[in-house]
């Protein structure tokens, strides 16, 4: 039987898409059928790091200026 | 998951020939990410400087970009470099081999491997919901800071930018099982900070 603490460190699997043997992914499944603290666990796992804090805005025309211009001058032909 | 922008081979055809305009749609789309990239291993000041520095080095490189990676890995391999290159200068280096510390969810399992403390209920949905909540973003924030390096980089480029395992590993170097490693124990510690942030409502 695969206990909690296995379970808990195979979850990353399953959010990670990583394959697992079929024997650990059937005892895997098992078990979060049975437990509901794992199922629990891995539920909350997915919704913290969907949530987490991210950076992804673009930056601004200003700032984007002040990085072309200590770039190497072009090179005339 | 954040997807990266698509690379069009007209795209890389410009930037290759050193068209500005391309280049700088270059940074305006990735560089508040090379930023957060940067800061998990330096102070802002340096961060900045890191990705400035990379910015040069990408831009003399440019023309010899071969397509064999997205853009956004080629360029986040470059400021990785930096960052390295500077922690170096100070005497810094950083490891990926995995101390032998227990993650922060181990004191919850009893010795026969179950739950001890089995996680809370977490309120997901309402005005209450996960880091809508002004002070759990704030504890997180802390947390994130108060990581070790090789933890938060992990974390940074997988959970928050999305990126593959195998890229991950190849720009740092580091084998796939070690960057796992890494990975799970910083999941572990935000998990716990959130469990015990819906119990007590503090950080
Ligand atoms: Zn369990």
């Amino acid at each position: 039987m695969l206990k909690c603490r296995h379970a808990v460190d195979k979850a990353d699997a399953l959010v990670d898409g990583t394959p697992l043997s079929r024997r650990e992914r059937l005892a895997l499944r098992f078990h979060l059928l049975i437990c509901h603290h794992c199922r629990r666990y891995l539920r909350q796992l997915r919704a913290l790091l969907g949530s987490l804090p991210r950076q992804e805005d673009a930056l601004d025309d200003a700032r984007t200026q002040a990085i072309l211009d200590k770039l190497d001058p072009p090179q005339s032909h | 998951m954040p997807t990266a922008p698509p690379d069009s081979p007209d795209f890389v055809e410009r930037l290759r020939q050193g068209d500005r305009a391309a280049f700088g749609e270059l940074v305006k789309t990735h560089h508040n990410m090379l930023l957060a990239t940067a800061r998990t291993l330096l102070s802002p000041a340096d961060a900045e400087e890191a990705v400035q520095d990379a910015w040069i080095a990408a831009h003399r490189a440019i023309a010899r970009f071969e397509g064999r990676s997205q853009l956004r890995t080629w360029l986040t391999r470059i400021v990785i470099n930096q960052a390295r290159m500077m922690l170096r200068r100070g005497g810094r280096e950083i490891q990926f081999d995995p101390t032998d510390e227990q993650d922060a969810l181990a004191h919850r399992f009893r010795a026969d491997g179950h739950w001890q403390q089995a996680p809370r209920q977490w309120e997901l949905a309402g005005p209450d919901a996960l880091l809508t909540r002004e002070e759990l973003r704030r504890c997180m924030e802390k947390t994130l800071g108060r990581m070790p390096d090789n933890q938060r980089l992990v974390l940074e480029l997988r959970d928050l930018q999305g990126m593959e395992f195998d890229d991950i590993c190849n720009m740092l170097d580091v084998s796939a099982s070690n960057v796992r490693v890494l990975l799970h124990r910083a999941r572990a510690r935000l998990f716990e900070l959130v469990d015990h942030f819906q119990e007590t409502g503090e950080c």
